[in-house]
């Protein structure tokens, strides 16, 4: 991700006094070309009615510059995400260092922790059947 | 057994393990005035130490372990689990959840099982009567 | 000065949940709060690797046995928005009656468990006890006081005859009337008042800097409501969200109580504005498999909750997110903890109204 690109679009947000709605992950499982699978982070800023993404495809190990000085609340998506996804979070306003939730497995959600569950579910990759419903974003 | 054979008035600890807070809330609606428990003598307490019965509620992951134990070693004896709802009894929905042991049987004995999810104010009483039961017994072996 | 860590839960009297905070003292005033979660933690959000969709909203419900009701409300929502499908009017405006009786009863049940905390058994009985009288409704329309699984994608499951219809309306207004009297021991007595107002004060810049939602932030002035926004029918009410600007703990219990009589007339308005169609459909099959992703928005008793699907055209969903409200406020509790007195931390907590089993699904 073009860590500059991000923030800056992260502070116009903030500057317009947006506030931080969540900040999702969602596993990409390991394909061809891609090993260690992925992330695709969204952080999602509200106004009034109003609700806004910001997306980024991250590489597991990749950095990611935390948003906490900009939104306080930041902080707690950030070490979620860091400690059930393994995303790899810089620069948090307040480091739990792993002890927020502390999982049994560690981190849980990581595609290799995914791909490891539905293997000994004995499910292969979950392909695409019939399609029913339009896309919405 | 009738309630008016009470001999004793048990003392209750309650433990919310990882629950979904469903039972838990009958479980405190049991002492609210439609089911009121306290009118039989029961009465619920934060003190392990002064507890004859522990009610669980959820399930239980890696972190409550300990403290589900804890809470029952300082508990004096004659001592008994009663286990509420589907979480507390075999992990319930969760059970499969990566996260989830299982139920509460998988760390401290448990004496009685009320179904239900959630369980309901009646079967919780109904639980907590026999769980009464069970203590007599116990003192009854032990004396 | 010397700096001491009073480690606070996971088993204490104020909390009905296990969370911990380790509170940094110098003398009796906090410096600093430092959260830690996880005894709760089922990581349910995970099964959507083992529950097929049809089925998932059987968890979703059980994120949280208070707001079971709009769990399973916002889950069928938002698979419906994914797959397309157009949900019964009718059933669109019973999950709005049944809405609002989920705000009427967790209100009911958070008055009762705060003015325990505060050290007021008496109040808290009477909650409870009128809490009582909504259970019985739900109980009598979805067969269930806790867990209801009611909702279904494509609409719900049971509906609500036209006369029973009024019958509710006039029961929770008369249980509304009832209710004033203790209303107004929150709003007036001086021993609340005394414990309450002025401390934890938030400050609408801080409420909206740390992103609090819900009651927490209308408490602080903030006009904020995802019912503003009209969807789920809200738009055919006349709504204005309850606001307070004191932003202590005594703004946040009296926007609370003031939400109960709100919800009535909502649940008034509805009943007065839907078309009277018994009998009408309440749902619709819905078949084949999703395809997308959808971020849906609902107004919790606690406030907004997100939740998040994507769906890959599997029977299983790709991923399956719920940012809850109580989730969106900790980083304001622990801001308002910071600088306070010990003996205000119980209170403090208790008023943001956590749900620790919807923070850590
Ligand atoms: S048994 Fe059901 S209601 Fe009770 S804690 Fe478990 S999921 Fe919740």
């Amino acid at each position: 991700m073009d860590k500059d690109a991000f923030l800056a679009r992260v502070d116009r947000y903030h500057r317009d006094g947006w506030r931080l709605a969540i900040i999702n992950t969602t596993s990409i499982l390991p394909a061809e070309g891609m090993d260690g699978g992925a992330f695709d982070i969204s952080w999602s800023f509200a106004s009034d009615q109003l609700i806004e993404h910001v997306r980024e495809r991250v590489l597991p190990g990749e950095e990611v510059p935390s948003i906490s000085t900009s939104f306080g609340a930041a902080f707690l998506y950030e070490n979620e995400m860091r400690e059930l996804f393994g995303v790899n979070v810089t620069g948090m306003a307040l480091d739990l260092k792993g002890q927020l939730y502390q999982t049994s497995t560690i981190v849980p959600f990581a595609p290799s922790a995914i791909r490891a569950r539905l293997d000994a579910l004995g499910r292969g990759d979950p392909a695409p059947k019939h399609e029913a419903g339009a896309k919405k974003a | 057994m009738p309630m008016s054979l009470f001999k004793r008035s048990p003392w209750i600890l309650h433990y919310d393990g990882s629950s979904c807070n469903g039972c838990d809330i009958e479980v405190l609606a049991c002492l609210t005035p439609l089911y009121d428990v306290e009118r039989f003598g029961v009465v619920n307490t934060g003190n392990p130490k002064h507890a004859d019965i522990l009610l669980v509620t959820g399930s239980v992951n890696e972190r409550n372990i300990e403290i589900i134990q804890n809470l029952y070693r300082q508990m004096p004896d004659p001592k008994v689990v009663v286990a509420v709802g589907a979480c507390a009894c075999s992990g319930g929905i969760f059970a499969r959840a990566y996260n989830i042991q299982g139920g509460i049987d998988q760390v401290v004995p448990v004496d009685v099982y009320v179904p239900g999810c959630a369980a309901r104010p009646e079967s919780i009483i109904d639980g907590v009567v026999s769980g009464i039961a069970a203590l007599e017994q116990k003192r009854k072996r032990s004396a | 000065m010397k700096r001491t860590v009073v480690p606070m839960g996971p088993q204490h009297p104020v909390l009905p949940e296990p969370i911990v905070l380790d509170l940094v003292l110098e003398d009796e005033k906090v410096v600093d709060a430092i959260p830690t979660i996880g005894y709760i933690h089922r990581g349910l959000e995970a099964l959507v690797e083992r529950v097929e969709y049809t089925e998932f909203g059987y968890v979703v419900e059980r994120i949280c046995g208070i707001c079971s009701f709009m769990h399973g409300m916002g889950y069928a929502v938002a698979m419906e928005e994914i797959m397309a499908v157009e949900v019964p009017e009718r059933a669109r405006w019973l999950r709005l009656i049944w809405a609002e009786m989920s705000r009427i009863h967790s209100h009911l049940l958070w008055l009762g468990l705060g003015a325990d905390a505060f050290g007021f058994e008496n109040l808290f009985m009477h909650c409870w006890r009128t809490r009582e009288e909504v259970l019985d409704i739900f109980e009598k329309t979805t067969g269930g006081r806790i867990i209801f699984s009611v909702n279904r994608i494509g609409g719900v499951r049971r509906d609500i005859s036209d006369t029973e219809l009024a019958a509710i309306v006039e029961k929770l207004q008369q249980l509304g009337a009832g209710f004033a009297a203790t209303a107004r021991i929150f709003e007036t007595d001086p021993s609340i008042r005394h414990r309450l107002s002025g401390v934890g004060i938030l400050s609408r810049e801080d409420a909206h800097a740390v992103d609090a939602v819900g009651p927490m932030a209308r408490a602080s002035g903030i006009r904020m409501d995802t019912r503003l926004t009209g969807t789920h029918l809200y738009d055919r009410l006349d709504f204005e969200p309850v606001l307070e600007t004191a932003g202590d703990c005594l703004a946040r219990v009296v926007v609370r109580v003031r939400e109960i009589s709100q919800s009535i007339d909502l649940i008034r308005q509805a009943v007065d504005r839907m078309p009277k169609a018994e009998g009408a459909p309440i749902e619709v099959k819905v078949r084949g498999l999703p395809t997308g992703e959808v971020f849906e928005r609902l107004e919790q008793p606690r406030g907004e909750v997100i939740y998040y699907i994507k769906a890959n055209g599997t029977k299983y969903l790709e991923r399956f997110r719920a940012r809850t409200p109580t989730f969106a406020n900790i980083p304001a509790m622990i801001k308002l903890v910071k600088g306070c007195d010990l003996a205000d931390v119980p209170n403090i907590i208790m008023t943001i109204d956590p749900c620790i089993s919807c923070t850590e699904r």
